[in-house]
């Protein structure tokens, strides 16, 4: 060859290989600072947004918070939103956008267990890890192995609002109990309240069903006052449960009423107002509890809200708490820059349910199935002040009963729905 | 059927008399549904929350904005009616006049209102969210919540808000009626809904008319929906195309262009869906429909429409 065709080609080759060369070590500096990213499936917008809104402010405190303590040894993490709106198909378009566009290593979310009976197989699919802050419905943690939550079931935290009522009025009789038959959650949670008051010798005078989407609850309402309950318990979500309570009042139940889940929130206050004074509702948190964590917690929310957190936001924390708490015992143990995604996606659910964690919940840890293990639940009681605000005060304080071997078992129905979408 | 369903029938049924008024209105003047009346219908009870000072929620272009001022609950439902049958003329220029100049098919026009229906609920959520909101209770204030009557078979309990509903359902209808067949504009109204060509070569400024009528449409519209969403407050904003289908079922059920029909078919409806046994509660949409189903079977011109005679 020609000296300066050779001179030209080294030239070529050198530049190339220093070229290779600066960006593989460039490549190598940005991956220790690019930041490890979480995903967050909740409802953002429409109605079920009451309840989303509270979960994404727990969620964004949670990713300011741990990354000020450093992150995942050093490396920040990034929570990625995407909008589950209020039904399965917005959930289920969340997922699938965060787990191929966005490569998340997890994702915290959806918001009802309605949407996670069809989202979650998609990650169960794609083998990756869900902490569902939220989904209390039977079921939920045995849609697959990657998928565990962080909220105590309907089974474990509804009876306390039952006990609470009666401690508040031990001449209780007659119940009478609403739900929402369009909603897996709701059917969940009065399956447990109708055998809690059967198995508390109460008697069960009615049970009336209703429709999330319903405004107008006459009818439901008007043929159990007609049966004089002391005691209405309501399982819906909350523009329903709220309405439903306001309507109630209106045409003259003086009873005792208990919103399960659903209306656990500050923003049913607007739909029931006044007359939201005095619901009992079963709780999974409470902001006074004094420890470490939950007092960080608590002034991190109130710096911003100016009011104390409710379960929904401790929730979301919670769900990011675990994921950032098991991605440093899972660098310290094998390294993340050695895994790739989908391994890294594995191994980083093994390290979940192998975890025990100190969240504002309490101290809280997994079963194999992904079922929570909580030791301590409340019941709270709802005060409006004359001028329209209101709060929740908490009522009773109790220790969880020792969990029975295995948990609850999906129900057939359950399964084909889960099959059927994961086939789908 | 008890007492207590009768009532709780008519006053559901009054909810929907009102709002089929609105699509009657419309149906007999020109012979086209305005499927965006549910959106009309939606439009006034958010106008009235607005002009009342209320704030808005945490999602949308407007998240937490608020009326500098705040206007009496029912200057504020007047006006917010008017605004909503602004809107509703707006309709008609927008989806009904370019078609209606063109001779084009009238289900292009339904289509074409459905369209616009449609963006505006959607611009709704764009604008406010999709969070439900309600009037503060302050605006029944002095009135019981609820009237009880101790009757023979038993305590019957009727909502004030219900008793309002009704009683305003009837007075407009009333109203109307004595505006279509007694005052001049009422009768140029019948002649433009009876054949347009030979009501404008008498004279009647047709287009005119029709304007008004959308005005009036939204007008009663708007009242409904205020009227309603002062009853189970404003769930979201897709809220109206429930009522949208089931005002479809009332004008069928009561007859197509019938204005007493309306009143009747809402009335019907509503006491069927009340008597609708408890466990049944869930499918109650589903009978509505089905009894629209059997009277286009059984008669279709509806309980008090006329038959359609076409003069050969």
């Amino acid at each position: 060859m020609r000296p300066r065709k050779l001179l030209l080609k080294s030239l070529v080759s050198a530049s190339l290989v220093s070229a290779i060369a600066l960006t593989g070590s460039m490549s190598l500096m940005a991956q220790d600072e690019e930041p490890i990213r979480i995903g967050i499936a909740l409802a953002q917008t429409s109605n079920v947004a009451l309840l989303g809104q509270e979960q994404v402010i727990g969620a964004e405190i949670a990713e300011d918070f741990f990354n000020e303590l450093g992150g995942v040894n050093g490396r920040p993490i990034e929570l990625v939103f995407q909008d589950t709106a209020g039904d399965e198909q917005g959930a289920i378009n969340a997922f699938q956008t965060l787990i191929n566009n966005d490569n998340v290593v997890g994702i915290v979310g959806p918001t009802l267990s309605q949407q996670a009976f069809a989202s979650d197989p998609l990650a169960e699919q794609a083998g990756v890890p869900v902490l569902a802050p939220s989904n209390t419905a039977r079921g939920i943690p045995e849609i697959g192995d990657y998928i565990a939550r962080v909220s105590a079931p309907v089974a474990v935290v509804a009876p306390n609002a039952v006990r609470a009522a009666l401690e508040q009025n031990p001449d209780i009789q007659n119940v009478a109990v609403f739900f929402a038959q369009n909603d897996a959650f709701s059917v969940s949670e009065t399956g447990t309240f109708q055998e809690t008051v059967t198995a508390m010798g109460l008697n069960l005078v009615t049970v009336q069903q209703f429709q999330t989407t319903d405004t107008d609850f006459t009818t439901q309402a008007t043929n159990a006052i007609a049966l004089e309950p002391d005691l209405v318990i309501i399982s819906g979500l909350a523009a329903d449960g709220g309405n439903l309570v306001r309507q109630l009042r209106e045409l003259g139940y003086e009873g005792a009423i208990i919103g399960g889940n659903g209306l656990n929130t500050a923003n049913i206050f607007p739909v029931c107002q006044a007359f939201c004074d005095g619901i009992m509702i079963a709780q999974a948190y409470s902001p006074l509890v004094d420890s470490e964590i939950n007092n960080a917690f608590r002034e991190a929310y109130t710096a911003l809200q100016e009011k104390n957190p409710p379960q929904f936001s401790a929730q979301a924390f919670a769900g990011v708490q675990v994921f950032v708490e098991a991605l440093i015992a899972l660098d310290n143990e094998v390294g993340l820059e050695t895994l790739e995604l989908a391994d890294l996606r594995t191994q980083l659910n093994a390290q979940i349910l192998a975890g025990e964690y100190d969240t504002p919940l309490g101290v809280i840890s997994f079963t194999s199935e992904g079922e929570i293990n909580q030791g301590t639940f409340y019941v709270a009681q709802i005060d409006m002040a004359e001028d329209g605000t209101g709060q929740f005060v908490l009522i009773g304080t109790y220790e969880a009963e020792p969990m029975a071997e295995g948990t609850p078992e999906a129900t057939p129905e359950m399964e084909a729905t889960a099959e059927a979408t994961a086939a789908s | 059927m008890s007492v207590q369903n009768l009532l709780n029938g008519l006053a559901m049924g009054g909810v929907y008399a009102i709002f089929a008024l609105g699509y009657t209105l419309v149906f007999s003047v020109l012979g086209v549904i305005n499927f965006a009346h549910g959106a009309i219908f939606t439009l006034g009870a958010y106008f009235t929350f607005t002009l009342i000072g209320s704030q808005f929620g945490f999602n949308g272009l407007f998240a937490r904005a608020q009326l500098p001022f705040a206007l009496p609950f029912a200057l504020a439902t007047v006006l917010g009616a008017v605004l909503a049958g602004l809107i509703g003329v707006l309709i008609e220029r927008l989806a009904f006049q370019p078609l209606r100049r063109r001779g084009a098919d009238p289900l292009l026009t339904l289509v074409s209102s459905l369209g616009v229906g449609i963006v505006i609920v959607n611009l709704i959520q764009y604008l406010v969210g999709a969070e439900a909101y309600s009037y503060p209770a302050a605006i029944l204030a002095g009135l019981p919540p609820s009237v009880r009557f101790d009757l023979p078979g038993g305590l019957v309990i009727v909502r004030t808000v219900q008793i309002l509903i009704f009683v305003v359902s009837m007075l407009i209808v009333a109203l109307m009626s004595y505006f279509i067949n007694y005052t001049k504009t009422g009768k140029a109204l019948r002649a433009v809904s009876e054949d347009p060509v030979t009501a404008s070569l008498l004279g009647i400024n047709t287009d005119r008319l029709i304007v008004f009528t959308f005005f009036l449409s939204g007008f009663l519209g708007g009242i409904a929906g205020t009227l309603i969403a002062m009853s189970v407050g404003i769930p979201n904003p897709y809220f109206g195309t429930t009522f949208g289908l089931k005002g479809l079922a009332v004008i069928v059920l009561g007859g197509m262009g019938s204005i007493p029909g309306a009143v009747v078919g809402g009335l019907t409806l509503g006491i069927v869906e009340a008597i609708v046994p408890p466990e049944l509660v869930a499918y109650k949409e589903a009978i509505a429909f089905a009894l629209l189903f059997v009277m286009l079977l059984v008669r279709p011109q509806g309980l008090l429409g006329r038959p359609l005679i076409q003069k050969v």
